[in-house]
């Protein structure tokens, strides 16, 4: 009985209990090296038809391991997702593996957190320049590029860096993960990326009306001012467009209030309606802006003296440009190109002209003002783009964010257009007038323009996927309800050539597996671990000698009864 | 006491747990005497029957549940050294407790010794919880105080089951 082992069991149980106090060390220590599942959102790269061809990421669902750029050369990465943050991209790396159409898992780019809107607040960019142009490069060649895998981007953060970190170390070692050594693997569970089908554009437009006297047997003249809200970029959830064309709408909200308090008092109404128009679909040639002027009636449609679209005015410093498709020599052209240039010159900036011509079996719509000259109405587009953007270019990417936006150059563009607007409307061409004077009521808002930008510099805006009662437009039908007269919204179908696919936002999943090996050796560790304290049970209770019988065969009857 | 300090029910209801884990223990080593067993193989008999329901109730679950995940964790090896320790309190509980209800002819001087030794360990569940949430212990330092504390425990009430089988003196 243990009674009467007393002295050797105590040695015995002390021994066993430093055998546990180290093994509990050693447990202790292993803890410290194991990561739970951390979870994350991730952002896909848009999957869209343009005539039947396919661009973009075709896949969304990813279960595989995780790889760095440090990945030894040869390994097949099929099976493998790579992680790279953004200051460590080689843009003919990733041109070359998507040319090429090397097989890859999946890829997964870390944006750096100071784009995030959601956490990187108003910080400012370092090497903005650079980052720009990276973002752009990177974002024309995944748009325009077919991709038979999943592509996402994510914020860095601590965690995200620290996984990473883990991960280009066992690489370094030669070690990719796989189903043997262990390692990283990310998981996004969604379901297959389905078409959006019948996707809706919203024009939104407001009418202020003009002073009409007993004597005006004809319809007052109207002036049309025109900015497009959505935008699209190479991850539709973060495509927030704060200049393209977010500064081109704040723009439009503050010209309408402007001219809301001067309407709003019948002696200093002008004889002169204003129609304003908030039109979607944008970047697929100015769709909704066709859709939206084709259902004028005619009369107004005639009635329009001219019209000014807005068009990424948030980031210049001292030049704007004016694109016409008119000839320059065209009267009206020239009244509205004079009229700006005086008010320039007061406000010391620069404006220039520029002609485009339209070709009319070309479909492409490169700016917004082509739309109304197609339907033969005046119009000029104010931007700070000196060069026509291609299609799907500059309509509000991944590096238009709120800290590339300028609102004071908002303030002086919304000044220019506003007083040159009423010049013309109040008949005070070429005199020196300053109606919307700083310090006095009429003066531009800037914490009207700085909150607006910052409100859209949160909301992506890619139309195909904003609902027919999204909170934004209506928000945005709310504000300009609040200062025309009457306001009207359109819906129609985004028909032509673009088709889109959904799933653009999901969350990624990133476990920490064991290779087969580990499972192995942990289960040799327990097993040793019972047998360890079985045998020391039936030794402390029972003899050795038990302990040995269990494994001796028990000895035969012929030889116990001889 | 300071563990009594920020008591919520919850802890109150953990408490009330371990106390009736001891009238549990009470019962069956004095309500169940059809069988012919002596003392010393009584005691081991209950305290193992109680620590395996206790063991299968508590960690069956989530073990069946949580273990078969992608993601390995160290949680439920750990889980397993704690229900060895508990194991080994359970049956010292069950020890002490055959002290204090089945043996009639104890020396004087032990028995505070043996009602604070269980006392000690039948509030165990509470004092662990406390060093998890008051001190903000991690799992694997409880778990392995856990153990050094039961293999003390075991220790001295195995010390005060000798004392009391030696003949009075």
């Amino acid at each position: 009985m243990a009674n009467s082992k007393k002295p050797g069991g105590l040695r015995e149980m002390l021994e066993s209990m430093y055998s546990v106090i180290a093994l509990l060390f050693i447990l202790v220590a292993c803890v410290e090296l194991c990561d739970a599942a951390a979870a994350f959102d991730v952002y896909r790269l848009i999957q869209y038809d343009m005539s039947g061809s396919p661009f973009g990421s075709r896949f969304a669902a990813l279960n595989h391991h995780a790889a760095s750029l440090h990945f030894p050369p040869g390994v097949d990465l099929s099976r493998t997702v790579l992680i790279i943050p953004l200051r460590e991209l080689n843009i003919t790396f990733v041109r070359e593996y998507i040319n090429q159409k090397k097989p890859l898992g999946g890829l997964l780019v870390l944006l750096p957190e100071v784009l995030s809107f959601k956490t990187g607040g108003n910080n400012q960019v370092h090497e903005k320049e650079k980052m720009k142009n990276l973002l752009a490069e990177l974002e024309r060649l995944l748009i325009h590029s077919n991709i038979p895998y999943p592509v996402y981007f994510a914020f860095e953060n601590d965690e995200i860096d620290t996984v990473l970190a883990d991960i280009k170390k066992n690489d370094l070692m030669g070690q990719p993960a796989t189903a043997t050594t262990g390692g990283y693997k990310f998981v996004i569970p969604t379901a297959e990326p389905k078409k959006v089908a019948s996707p809706t554009m919203t024009n939104i437009q407001g009418w202020l009306s003009g002073l009409k006297t007993d004597g005006d047997a004809n319809q007052l003249p109207t002036i049309a001012i025109v900015a497009s809200y959505d935008t699209f970029g190479a991850a539709p959830a973060l495509s927030v467009g704060s200049d393209s064309n977010g500064s081109g709408i704040v723009a439009l909200l503050e010209i309408s209030r402007l001219f809301s308090l001067l309407y709003s008092n019948p002696k200093t109404r002008g004889r002169y309606n204003l129609l304003f128009g908030l039109t979607s679909g944008g970047p697929y040639n100015y769709n909704g802006t066709q859709k939206w002027l084709r259902s004028f009636d005619q009369r107004l449609r005639e009635s329009i003296d001219y019209a000014i679209c807005l068009n990424s005015i948030g980031s210049w410093d001292n030049e704007l440009w004016i694109h016409v498709s008119k000839p320059p020599e065209n009267a009206y052209i020239k009244q509205i190109f004079e009229g700006l240039s005086n008010v320039a010159e007061e406000l010391d900036l620069k404006v220039g002209l520029k002609h485009k011509k339209i070709n009319i079996s070309n479909p492409r719509v490169a700016w917004e003002h082509e739309q109304f000259s197609r339907l033969r109405v005046t119009a000029a587009t104010l931007s700070e783009l000196s060069v026509t953007p291609e299609l799907l270019e500059s309509t509000g990417g991944l590096f238009d964010t709120r800290q590339y936006v300028n609102e004071t150059a908002i303030v002086r563009g919304v000044k220019l257009v506003a007083e040159s607007l009423a010049r013309h409307i109040y008949g005070h061409q070429g005199k020196n007038i300053q109606i919307f004077a700083d310090e006095s009521s009429l003066a531009v808002n800037p914490a009207y323009i700085r909150s607006w930008l910052d409100v859209l510099s949160q909301t992506p805006r890619v139309a195909p996927f904003l609902s027919k009662d999204d909170p934004f437009v209506m928000a945005l039908k709310k504000e300009l309800a609040g200062h025309v007269d009457e306001v009207n919204v359109q819906h129609e179908t985004l028909e032509g050539i673009f088709t889109f696919y959904d799933s653009t936002s999901a969350r990624l999943n990133i476990f920490q597996v064991a290779s087969v090996t580990f499972d192995l050796l942990l289960l040799l560790v327990l097993g040793s671990y019972l047998i360890v304290l079985f045998s020391f049970l039936v030794i402390t209770t029972r003899g050795l000698d038990d302990l040995i019988s269990l494994f001796r065969r028990p000895p035969s009857r012929k030889l116990k009864t001889a | 006491m300071e563990k009594f300090v920020g008591y919520t029910f919850q802890e109150l209801l953990k408490a009330l747990i371990g106390f009736i884990d001891v009238a549990g223990l009470y019962l069956a080593l004095t309500q169940l005497t059809h069988r012919n067993i002596s003392q010393n193989h009584k005691f081991q008999a209950v305290g193992l029957g109680w620590a395996l329901a206790d063991s299968v109730l508590h960690r069956l679950a989530p073990l069946w549940v949580g273990a078969r995940g992608l993601e390995f964790t160290w949680d439920y090896i750990l889980q397993g050294l704690e229900a060895n320790a508990n194991l080994v309190l359970s049956i010292s509980l069950a020890a002490l407790g055959s002290l204090i209800w089945l043996r009639k002819n104890k020396p004087k001087t032990l028995i505070p010794i043996i009602y604070a030794c269980a006392g000690i360990v039948a509030t165990m569940p509470s004092i662990t919880s406390y060093l998890r949430r008051g001190l903000g212990w991690h799992f694997p330092k409880v778990v392995g105080f856990e153990l050094f504390t039961s293999l003390v425990m075991a220790f001295i009430s195995w010390q005060l089951f000798s004392a009391c089988q030696r003949p009075y003196v």
